[in-house]
């Protein structure tokens, strides 16, 4: 009773607790995980996933899920290692971010006019979608190749302001504008259609504009997690995003939202999808075989997740 | 101020349904009016019509004079038209304060919202409540932690902190007790002075003939008469709700006389649960016995828990056998059913067929596979035994009337022949006709031998029945009312936790 009541409360408390674990197991097989350098290295890589993880975290609090995050992630790589290419200009690099950003808005309207005002099931609905746009970023980039000029991806890899990888600025501004968020309107209603649509609606909440622009959110992170990306790989792959969608659903359960909606943040979803990327570390400093790296690291998430419902069980039994 | 509100052959249809075919009803400034009606006689669908959930297909509302339309409840409520939702309108995993003020929450430069004036503004509103719910309540509480009437009372609330002008109380009064009820009804009267047009529904006529100035009857789906209650009686007003139906009224003299104890079938020695403070009862063989009290004293508990539903401490003990439940599997197989409160979400799996519905406790009587040809022979049965109003056993249940869907729950376990029934208040929602065939199958259970624990927030159901009185309050039993002790007088005073022990 008191442990659900304060998971209610801070809805990040376990996701905090878990990061920390999988901390300090990392540190215990990789001591140099805490130096500035090895820090930098992996939030560059972290980054991706946690602006995904943000954006998926909006759909999913309202009661949603977006399946096709992962393909959107895709088509913008493929469209900026054909469009810009590796021989583009800086000002051409940066025009098309501005369109594949355009890009994803576009995705995630298409979603959420689906979803809103069709009113199709969400799952269904992207799931059909994440083939559409999987489908055209193969259109686009047939096989991985190209990709985007290797000045501009050095801004992302090794040139840092003040020895800190954009990473530790990106991520405080994303918890910062979450916080200024819930202090508006549209923060609650985010709350309020997922914790029971009909009375929303019945309290005059415009809840399938509210549905529409959580899809268009999703939309917009996935893209800036494409861009992201491909500046980390400075190459252009039409399938790098196919992975990245259970991971960023998984990244968000692990945060303490419920895939039920209602309850939950971003900030925990972040911690989680650092969690995620720590645990692969893990599994690569563990010295495992190469095949059994995928069954630990599934593993360890399955533990992860199932942490609330052991000790609920335990707590039951005692009582 | 003052304003008027006339709704002028309102036709509603759901699909091929008509759950509206001629509406009317007038409201005015500083005025009650009663919306009355039997189950499915079309009074939610009115007042949805008029509050904006659901938009009409025929008719016209007329707001001053001038006609109105809106396709949305916030259309409605910028006009001043506010609702206490009958199913509340309140989001569980927000707070009482975030609740109350949503979508419409106090800002700061236009954009990030003000919670120092959402607490003064909250604070102002549940002083209207004072007293009336735990101290510990809190405008800081998730929804999802208050009990049944404290959920009421913000809806309430939260109705009336727009200010509207035209103010919808729908079944507002059902999980309230007495004090909660008659305050409620001082600030029904503060707002009719204000001006306020007030359109009460209740099931309750107490409270009608209380508050009321003046009634609307609707009967399937069309206003049969309109009037001033100064005019009419009590009697007067169920006969128009009722029509060419007969009413049952509650008689002593149905009741067996004192007879000779029969043997005791279950007893219970100081159970406890979280709510519940040590209870001891023994139910006999063929007893009705009654279990009254304000809403929300541990009643519930007391079933769940005689059900295997909630763990409990004590004792219980079931034809001399003592029985240790953890599970309603093993309630089942001891021959106890329970009809518990809340239909749609507990009773009842809502977009299952009625025959599903019904055989759910039973299949396993049926083979493998399920012989259907029997299992639809003993449907039709139970329903045309328990008077079922329905097309077909293949229909969803929800889309019976509320009465018919409880008749369905109590169909569900008559197929089993329980021989211990609990009750969890199962006429609340339920029009009188259908009330009375309840009665009638109570009275013929019980003269067959069925043990029956029946709870019920219905103070002259209670009294009318039972063969025995249990009050309940605070988690202990206050009183038991048995022979010439069952009295109106008793009861209440026992409720309010104002007599001790036994009264004989």
């Amino acid at each position: 009773m008191k442990l659900s009541h304060l998971s209610l409360r801070h809805p990040y408390l376990l996701s905090a607790i878990i990061f920390f674990v999988v901390l300090v197991v990392n540190f215990y097989l990789q001591e140099s995980i805490l130096e500035g350098n090895t820090i930098n290295n992996n939030m560059r890589v972290f980054l991706p996933l946690v602006l995904l993880t943000a954006g998926q975290a909006v759909v999913i609090l309202t009661g949603g899920i977006d399946i096709s995050v992962g393909s959107i992630v895709s088509i913008v790589s493929a469209l900026l290692a054909t469009r810009v290419g590796l021989e583009g200009t800086v000002n051409q690099t940066l025009t098309w971010f501005g369109i594949v950003l355009l890009v994803g808005i576009l995705a995630g309207s298409i979603n959420g006019f689906f979803v809103s005002y069709l009113r199709l099931q969400p799952i269904i609905t992207t799931y059909a979608t994440s083939f559409f746009f999987g489908g055209l970023a193969l259109f686009i980039l047939p096989q991985p190749g190209g990709g985007i000029p290797a000045k501009v991806a050095n801004v992302y890899r090794t040139n840092y302001p003040l020895g800190l990888h954009w990473a530790f600025y990106v991520i405080p501004l994303l918890v910062l504008s979450w916080v200024a968020i819930r202090q508006t309107r549209y923060g609650r209603y985010l709350f309020a259609v997922g914790g029971r649509a009909q009375a929303a609606y019945e309290t005059a909440v415009p809840v399938n504009q509210i549905i529409f622009s959580t899809y268009v959110v999703s939309g917009f992170m996935a893209a800036l997690t494409g861009i992201c990306i491909t500046l980390l790989t400075g190459s252009g792959n039409p399938q790098i995003g196919d992975p990245m969608t259970l991971q960023a659903i998984t990244a968000v359960v692990i945060g303490g939202t419920a895939l039920s909606g209602g309850v939950g943040g971003i900030a925990g979803p972040i911690l989680g999808a650092l969690t995620l990327g720590i645990i692969k570390n893990i599994v690569s400093f563990a010295n495992i075989d190469y095949w059994w790296q995928t069954f630990v690291n599934y593993m360890i998430i399955l533990i992860a997740l199932a942490a609330p419902g052991f000790i609920a069980l335990f707590r039951r039994n005692r009582s | 101020m003052t304003t008027s509100l006339s709704a002028q052959n309102i036709v509603k249809r759901y699909g091929g349904v008509v759950a509206l075919s001629d509406g009317n009803l007038d409201v005015y400034s500083g005025e009650v009016l009663a919306l009355i009606g039997a189950n499915g006689s079309g009074k939610s669908t009115l007042t949805k019509v008029i509050n904006g959930v659901v938009v009409l297909d025929g008719g016209q509302l007329l707001l001053d004079g001038k006609p109105i339309n809106f396709d949305s409840p916030h259309a409605a409520k910028k006009m001043g038209i506010a609702t206490v939702f009958q199913e509340l309108s309140l989001v569980p995993k927000m707070t009482v304060a975030e609740n109350i003020w949503l979508a419409r929450e106090p800002l700061r430069s236009g954009l990030f919202i003000d919670s120092k004036e959402i607490k003064v503004r909250t604070k102002n509103l549940l002083k209207l409540f004072e007293g009336t719910y735990r101290i510990s309540m809190s405008m800081d509480d998730p929804i999802s932690s208050l009990p049944p009437d404290e959920l009421q009372i913000v809806e309430i609330l939260k109705a009336v902190s727009i200010d509207p002008n035209i103010l919808i109380l729908d079944e507002a009064t059902a999980s309230l007790d007495n004090r909660q009820v008659h305050r409620l009804f001082e600030l029904v009267r503060q707002w009719k002075a204000e001006g306020k047009a007030i359109i009460f529904v209740s099931h309750r006529m107490e409270e009608i003939m209380n508050i009321a100035d003046r009634y609307t009857v609707l009967r399937n789906g069309k206003t049969v008469d309109s009037g001033d209650m100064k005019d009419v009686d009590e009697k007067a007003l169920v006969s128009r709700m009722v029509g060419k139906e007969t009413v049952y009224s509650l008689s002593r003299e149905d009741r067996p006389k004192e007879e000779e104890p029969k043997p005791a079938r279950l007893t219970v020695e100081s159970l406890q649960t979280g709510v519940i403070k040590g209870v001891d009862l023994t139910v006999h063989e063929g007893e009705l016995l009654g279990l009254g009290g304000l809403k929300g004293q541990g009643q519930r508990d007391l079933l769940l828990a005689l059900f295997g539903d909630i763990p409990y401490e004590g004792k219980i003990v079931i034809n001399d056998k003592e029985v240790d439940f953890s599970h309603p599997n093993q309630a089942i197989k001891e021959s106890i059913a329970l009809v518990p409160g809340d239909r749609s979400r507990e009773g009842l799996l809502s977009i299952r067929s009625i025959l599903e519905n019904l055989m759910l406790p039973s299949w396993t009587n049926y083979g493998f596979p399920l012989n259907m040809r029997r299992s639809i022979e003993d449907g039709d049965r139970v329903a045309s035994s328990l008077n079922l109003v329905m097309r077909s056993l293949s229909d969803p249940v929800n889309s019976l009337s509320g009465g018919n869907a409880q008749k369905v729950i109590i169909g569900k376990w008559l197929l089993k022949k329980p021989k211990i029934l609990l009750l969890d208040d199962p006429t609340k929602g339920v029009d009188v006709g259908t009330k009375a065939e309840f009665y009638r199958l109570l009275q013929q259970l019980r003269s067959e031998g069925t043990s029956i624990l029946f709870h019920s927030s219905d103070d002259e159901e209670l009294l009318g029945l039972c063969d025995r009185i249990l009050v309940m309050f605070e988690g202990k039993i206050r009183a038991t009312l048995v022979g010439a002790s069952i009295t109106k007088a008793n009861l209440v005073a026992a409720s309010m936790g104002a007599s001790e022990g036994n009264i004989a």
